[in-house]
């Protein structure tokens, strides 16, 4: 096979130079005293200035105070930031003083935005090993798959506009899964993934799915239910439960394990983030929004309370004027339930696949981020990132990867709400979506069935409508960049509006991805016996 | 017209903040202010957060011009407080101005208002003139490109994978991104109208060519570097290999109408009344005094004269010094060794003229000797060269001129061989190394390292890969002979290493005592000897292409004669 064009280094070279050109980009960093906009990079710095130290949460708890919000990641994740310390004392000490938060000089910004820069190599590692792993009928649409992830929008606005370290997470994530592509890796992808989730506890939307699959084909016969691999249950419990200590052993030490639930943990804020997540919460507040006006006539009761602060996740709870509250409890169950579906076809299934474990991960994180408590809309890349593994399996999988693309990379766009991040917000995303989403689609075999389902049609029907809604959006942004800008704690009903929007795209799409999943099993299953 | 080619940009002492005491009118040296603060934060979202107060340049002086053009009457466009950036551009760029004014006041009055706006920052506003360069040059320079190198490859019989490389470097060359795009100007519509001409000219389509050229020329004087190429090669067409009078008269007729056309707007509008009066009670442009005519001030021919003279003289700064701030040119390196400011500003003036001329001679007569589209682009580069090295107020900008053609040649037979790629490589990344003090100043630092080594990279060129120095036989160029010459690798690397050693002196080395620019002249020096290389080689290039073609010609010739 001829030597894939270009190469993921290539491409990671350039793509470099771009986000260098973006060093002085608007990162949320420098306005955080002034917004309630969540400013990772200070929160990052803060931490690292701590982190070994045993008084570290008695300093982070002053850092959150005086930014007003809560740092919540979890102890490896300071164990990296101390690291990056360490270097950062070569180029500025001044950064590394507590005192200095609202600090930054241009060689602050500058070590931290290299430093994403740098960890994302870690990404490109995992890509190249995504690739090496496929088989060779499936470079290609791998190569193609890791160049969209390489250069993925979300990862564009979020790590090196907004800044985060998604890039080095995903990497590990990606590399995680790459090992569970094989059975002799299986026990590497379980550490891999614990040591994820000591990095940055979001990923415990996927820990289900990877139980699951772990449990049913590592720890268990892939053959038979009833036989265990004890050797094998031992060694993955051995390896876990030693991650897990390293990482909160200290803690426990301390005696402040409590705490830290609590910070990494934070029910007691709202059902929604601040800024709304496109999810059925959304939907719920957004009616709520609207029963409003209409309670009266309706007959309905008002909560006279909750009318001053609806749906304002940022302080404390969320209440509902006219709909019923919901837990916390109550989100845990439907996540559950939905998490369920995928997770029993997983475990049903005959023999170890990969790809129905990817997918089981992409719906394992495609429910939490529909019905979890507290989403934030970065969570989004939970759900593209590994589904971007297999959209290219046929063009079933494509066709739902396609709205969610559009919908997902478009619902993280007010997370940069300055005018100069604007355009380089947009045509950057849209240039992303038209490039990828064509090779996707001259890329993604037929498949070998074809079939058109209600959603199919709603699939071919979506273009269509999406133009007509895409120029309302694209219409209504500059008003909502502009309230944004001027009032930031008004409610703002362009945004809902929008994340309504969003919700209600990626709600179908689950039912569709589920359904195809499903579906495709089903048939490989009846395929299986036709065979026998 | 050789000697006054003027620059393309505006005198930095307008600048409201006196803090460059000497770095321009005068020939001094300038001495003191190491720190010059920038003077536009730019590059695309560059310097949003610079805190240092704003200088205005070059994008106030763009906006202020949007400002006065949607404001004023035509009248006085050219006459409009001078002191604060007045008009310095031909009329095109006028018009330019007023339909970018217009369209910004639809959407922010506030932008353009009158004398309010002045050092107007909003980041809204930064948005908008961005924007309005990259739709600049997305309406002119790139589908200008884009067909003339589907053109000129066709002709050549280069494979469409080839053209496809070649346009890449070229849209990505980095002097002319960096200054557009981080500086803040709209270079890219004139070089766009430039190359529009030229694929008239390998269209055959001369009086498209020469409409598009006075286009060019009416954006910005600059172009006049590429003038004397464009006359001699339509002069040429016109006398070789037979006389054809109707053609001359045709391209004449047309020159003249363009010219027209570009200043018929301005000159109508100086006839009426009240622009009549303020004429008539305005000093007269030098240009004016100069005439051996003498009209009623209240005539409309007077207006007409007055209205032209007046922005010729704009356009033309004729009283200026001989260069203006370090520029890497022949007169500047002269005058670190030998100082010219002692000699009468006409002496200067001729000096230059006749060291022009001399330099432009040989290429325009080979061009008008043998006028053919395909010696056209090594004549323009080795012209522009000319008039980069020994013309009068030369500024670091106008270095993207002699670049445009020269890296055009990427696109033509054999333009990606090793010999080709190097050279215009060399003189690329050369050229944006000569404009480093000039970005330092705008704080556009990453920008041009990002954007120089990309390019590099890209092309295979030090300071990030040897590939193109590399002399190995490969499966695709097996043949030795694309091979580098020794001399050619050797003057190359000893650039290279200048450059980086450079950037490690500026950097790491204060200036010694009483010489602050020191590294500044160093640049200039090395850039000089550099630039002058590269007209040197583009004349060589010149020369044997002219031969070659000479020698097919006449072997077909031969041949035909044997049949």
């Amino acid at each position: 096979m001829a030597e894939l064009y270009p190469s993921l280094v290539q491409c990671a070279i350039v793509a470099a130079a771009f986000k260098v050109l973006l060093f002085p980009a608007y990162a949320p960093q420098l306005a955080c005293y002034y917004s309630f906009a969540s400013c990772e990079g200070m929160v990052l710095r803060g931490l690292s200035l701590c982190a070994p130290d045993s008084n570290c949460l008695a300093v982070v708890d002053t850092v959150a105070e005086i930014l007003r919000m809560d740092p919540r990641l979890p102890p490896f994740f300071a164990a990296f930031e101390w690291l990056m310390s360490q270097a950062a004392a070569y180029v500025d000490p001044a950064m590394l003083v507590v005192q200095n938060l609202g600090y930054d000089s241009w060689q602050t910004v500058y070590f931290q935005r290299a430093t994403v820069i740098v960890t994302e190599l870690v990404l490109v590692f995992a890509l190249s090993r995504y690739v090496k792993s496929a088989p060779s009928w499936d470079k290609q649409a791998a190569h193609v798959a890791s160049l969209s992830i390489l250069l993925s929008p979300g990862l564009f606005i979020i790590d090196h506009i907004h800044f985060q370290y998604n890039g080095f997470l995903y990497g590990i994530l990606i590399l995680s899964i790459v090992l569970a592509r094989k059975q002799s890796t299986l026990l590497y992808s379980g550490i891999l993934f614990a040591i994820l989730l000591c990095l940055k506890h979001i990923y415990l939307y996927l820990a289900l799915a990877y139980f699951v699959y772990l449990g049913r084909f590592y720890c268990l016969d892939p053959k038979n239910v009833f036989r265990p691999r004890f050797f094998n249950i031992v060694k993955l419990g051995v390896c876990v439960l030693g991650v897990f200590g390293i990482a909160f052993g200290p803690f426990v030490q301390w005696g402040q394990l409590l705490q830290l639930k609590d910070r990494l943990f934070p029910f007691s804020r709202g059902l929604c983030h601040a800024y709304w997540a496109p999810n059925i919460w959304a939907m719920y507040s957004f009616t709520d929004r609207a029963l409003i006006p209409l309670a009266p006539r309706l007959g309905l009761s008002v909560n006279q309370d909750a009318l001053n602060s609806v749906t304002r996740g940022l302080v404390g709870d969320t209440s509902f004027a006219v709909l019923p509250e919901i837990s916390s409890q109550q989100t845990f169950l439907l996540t559950f339930i939905f998490q369920l579906i995928p997770l029993v076809k997983l475990w049903f299934h005959s023999g170890p696949n990969w790809e129905t474990f990817v997918g089981a991960v992409t719906l394992c994180g495609y429910a939490s981020f529909l019905f979890g408590w507290h989403v934030h809309e970065k969570a989004i890349l939970l759900i593209i990132i590994p589904f971007s593994l297999i959209a290219l399996k046929d063009r079933r999988y494509f066709s739902a990867f396609r709205p969610l693309a559009v919908a997902g990379h478009v619902s993280l766009f007010p997370l940069l709400f300055t005018a100069a991040e604007f355009p380089l917000k947009t045509v950057y995303t849209v240039f992303w979506l038209i490039l990828f989403l064509f090779v996707f689609d001259r890329v993604a075999p037929v498949p070998e069935r074809p079939r058109i389902f209600v959603f199919d049609r709603l699939a071919l029907l979506y273009p269509h409508i999406r133009h007509s809604v895409d120029s309302v959006l694209l219409a209504g942004s500059p008003t909502d960049l502009r309230i944004r800008t001027t009032t930031v704690l008004a409610p703002d009903v362009h945004e809902q509006l929008f994340r309504t929007w969003c919700c209600r795209e990626l709600g179908w799409i689950y039912g569709g991805l589920f359904y195809r999943i499903d579906r495709f099993l089903d048939r490989k299953g009846s395929f299986r016996l036709a065979y026998n | 017209m050789a000697p006054s080619t003027p620059s393309s940009h505006r005198p930095r002492k307008k600048r409201k903040v006196p803090t460059a005491p000497g770095s321009n009118n005068n020939l001094i040296l300038d001495i003191g202010d190491g720190k010059q603060t920038p003077a536009f934060p730019s590059s695309r979202s560059y310097g949003l957060r610079v805190r240092v107060p704003p200088m205005h340049g070059d994008f106030e002086a763009q906006r202020h011009w949007m400002e006065i053009t949607t404001h004023l009457p035509m009248a006085r466009w050219y006459l409009y407080d001078l002191q604060y950036w007045g008009l310095d551009y031909p009329p095109l760029t006028a018009y330019h101005s007023w339909l970018l004014g217009k369209i910004g006041s639809i959407v922010e009055p506030a932008w353009f208002a009158l004398d309010k706006s002045r050092g107007f920052e909003d980041p809204h506003l930064k948005v908008f003139m961005r924007a309005t360069v990259i739709a600049s040059e997305y309406l002119i320079y790139i589908p200008a490109i884009v067909n003339f190198l589907r053109r000129y490859t066709r002709m050549q019989g280069v494979h469409a994978w080839s053209a496809s490389i070649a346009l890449v470097a070229i849209l990505l060359q980095p002097a002319t991104i960096l200054i557009d795009h981080g500086h803040f100007q709209y270079n890219t519509v004139m070089l766009g109208l430039m190359v529009a001409s030229l694929d008239a000219i390998l269209a055959g389509r001369m009086l498209w060519a020469c409409l598009f050229f006075v286009g060019a020329l009416g954006f910005k004087q600059m172009a006049l570097y590429y003038a004397p190429v464009m006359f001699a090669y339509l002069l040429g067409v016109c006398i070789f290999p037979r006389i054809r009078i109707l053609r001359l008269i045709n391209i004449a007729i047309i020159t003249l109408a363009a010219f027209t056309l570009l200043f018929a707007p301005l000159l109508v509008a100086a006839t009426n009344p009240e622009a009549r009066a303020l004429f008539a009670t305005s000093p007269q442009p030098p240009l004016l005094q100069a005439l051996p005519i003498s009209l009623d001030k209240n005539t409309a021919a007077y207006a007409i004269l007055f209205q032209l003279t007046q922005t010729i003289h704009r356009v033309l700064p004729f009283s200026r010094g001989i260069f203006e701030d370090k520029v890497a040119n022949a007169w500047c390196a002269i005058h670190t060794f030998y100082k010219l400011h002692h000699f009468d500003v006409s002496l200067l003036q001729r000096a230059s003229l006749g060291a022009t001329l001399a330099s432009i001679a040989i290429p325009c007569g080979i061009i008008f000797r043998h006028p053919r589209a395909s010696l056209i682009l090594p004549a323009l580069s080795c012209v522009s060269w000319g008039f980069f090295l020994f013309s009068f107020q030369v500024h670091e900008k106008s270095v993207l001129l002699p670049l445009l053609p020269m890296t055009l040649s990427l696109a033509g037979d054999g333009g990606l061989n090793k010999e080709n790629r190097a050279w215009v490589g060399w003189a690329n990344v050369l050229g944006s190394w000569t404009m480093y003090p000039l970005l330092k100043r705008e704080e556009l630092r990453v920008p041009y390292i990002v954007m120089t080594l990309l390019w590099a990279y890209l092309m295979g060129l030090p300071p990030v890969c040897l590939e193109t120095y590399r002399s190995r036989a490969t499966l695709e160029d097996p043949n030795p002979q694309f091979e580098l010459h020794l001399l050619t690798k050797l003057i190359h690397f000893a650039f290279y290493l200048a450059m980086v050693g450079w950037h490690v002196l500026e950097a790491f080395v204060p200036t010694p005592a009483g010489k602050p620019d020191i590294w500044v002249v160093l640049n200039a020096l090395i850039g000089a000897g550099g630039f002058g290389l590269a007209y040197l080689w583009c004349m060589w290039k010149l020369i044997t292409q002219c031969r070659q073609i000479d020698l097919q010609v006449a072997e077909e010739e031969s041949r035909k004669k044997k049949q």
